[in-house]
């Protein structure tokens, strides 16, 4: 793929939608020093979508985007969950895997790639939510991670079921209640990133996005490392604000607060990885 | 209808934090003109969330934006 496949005719530019011809025009494309402070003046890779106002979810996927530091040669393999919804309108190649097995399916991608593209650097990044990487797709995510592939997996972590009516999920906090989690949970949060650690990623880290700057320097980092080394795992906090019940103007606020608990900026990286990140710091790429 | 987020340009046009635009939840909604020194909201885009309110008002201690009924759905 060329991001030239956005490249209007000149003589049909006059019928083509204002928003497509910003992304011949004004995107970030083939610019590995792109990123958030772009946003401000560019084209984003994301057009209008019917997420709530104010999600969280929908500003992590802002900075995500912006920060790919090569999105006309990215593919992202998503799952069933709110972030669905967002990608029909993301103007890169996205697969929408059963749920649960979005690891599985972009290990085959970037496999395939890999013998298609020898030549190139082709990122395969894993966008899904809480239930299909640690619940429904811990399987599929953690083989692999036991398999070393290099692909980067973000986990929206809402700490529930959202988009179903609040069931709770392996993520919830122990005792959280929900609508249809009324006895609250019985056990403990998951540690997914400590998972991630123990199972072979290279990479790891747990943040809210409440950041942005903070969330580009940790995408670019898992992306360039995937790319060299082997999996990495990125986990977000990124609230439902409806299901725990804040205004739209409150998932900034409730980020800010996690943040200083169990939200708590960590990051981890094998010493393999601390070079590959050390090299592309050398390079200005971070 | 709902209210939408509205810069007051000159009370804008005195910082240069583009804070709000990095904040706002929607993608090409609150941009930022670097000739005039300001935020300026595309309105069709915006829902309506507020969340650069919150920014402006209360993290950065500062007026430059506020929700108002759009000039379309006024009557």
């Amino acid at each position: 793929m060329s991001y030239n496949i956005y490249e209007i005719n000149e003589d049909l530019k006059e019928f083509i939608p204002k928003e497509i011809v910003d992304l011949q025009e004004r995107a970030t494309w083939g610019n590995p020093k792109r990123g958030v402070m772009d946003l401000p003046y560019s084209k984003e890779l994301v057009e209008e979508h019917s997420l709530c106002a104010g999600c969280p979810e929908s500003a992590a996927l802002r900075y995500i985007l912006a920060s790919l530091p090569n999105p006309e040669d990215t593919i992202i393999v998503n799952s069933t969950g709110c972030t669905s919804l967002v990608f029909p309108h993301i103007a890169l190649h996205t697969v929408h895997s059963l749920f649960g097995n979005q690891n599985a399916v972009a290990s085959g991608i970037k496999r395939v790639l890999e013998i298609r593209f020898p030549d190139k650097v082709k990122d395969v990044v894993v966008l899904a939510g809480d239930g299909a990487t640690v619940d429904i797709g811990l399987d599929c995510t953690l083989q692999s991670f036991f398999r070393q592939e290099r692909i980067t997996t973000i986990c929206f972590d809402n700490e529930v079921y959202a988009n179903t009516g609040g069931q709770e999920s392996g993520l919830t906090v122990k005792g959280y209640v929900f609508k249809m989690a009324p006895k609250g949970k019985q056990f403990d949060k998951v540690p997914m990133w400590q998972l991630a650690i123990d199972s072979g990623c290279h990479y790891v880290a747990r943040l809210t996005v409440s950041s942005p700057k903070r969330v580009e320097q940790v995408i670019k980092k898992a992306i360039y490392v995937a790319r060299e080394v082997g999996p990495t795992y990125v986990h977000l906090y990124t609230p439902c604000i409806l299901e725990i019940g804040l205004n739209s103007d409150d998932g900034l606020e409730e980020m800010r607060n996690r943040d200083k608990e169990r939200f708590a900026f960590f990051e981890y990286m094998t010493p393999h990885a601390e070079e590959v990140i050390n090299k592309v710091k050398e390079e200005c790429l971070l | 209808m709902y209210y939408v987020a509205r810069v007051i340009n000159d009370e804008c046009s005195k910082y240069n934090c583009k804070q709000c635009t990095l904040f706002c939840p929607e993608p090409n909604t609150l941009m930022y003109n670097d000739e005039k020194h300001h935020a300026y909201v595309n309105e069709e885009r915006c829902k309506g969330c507020a969340l650069c309110v919150y920014v402006c008002e209360h993290l950065l201690k500062r007026n430059a934006i506020k929700m108002v009924m759009p000039e379309v759905h006024a009557d």
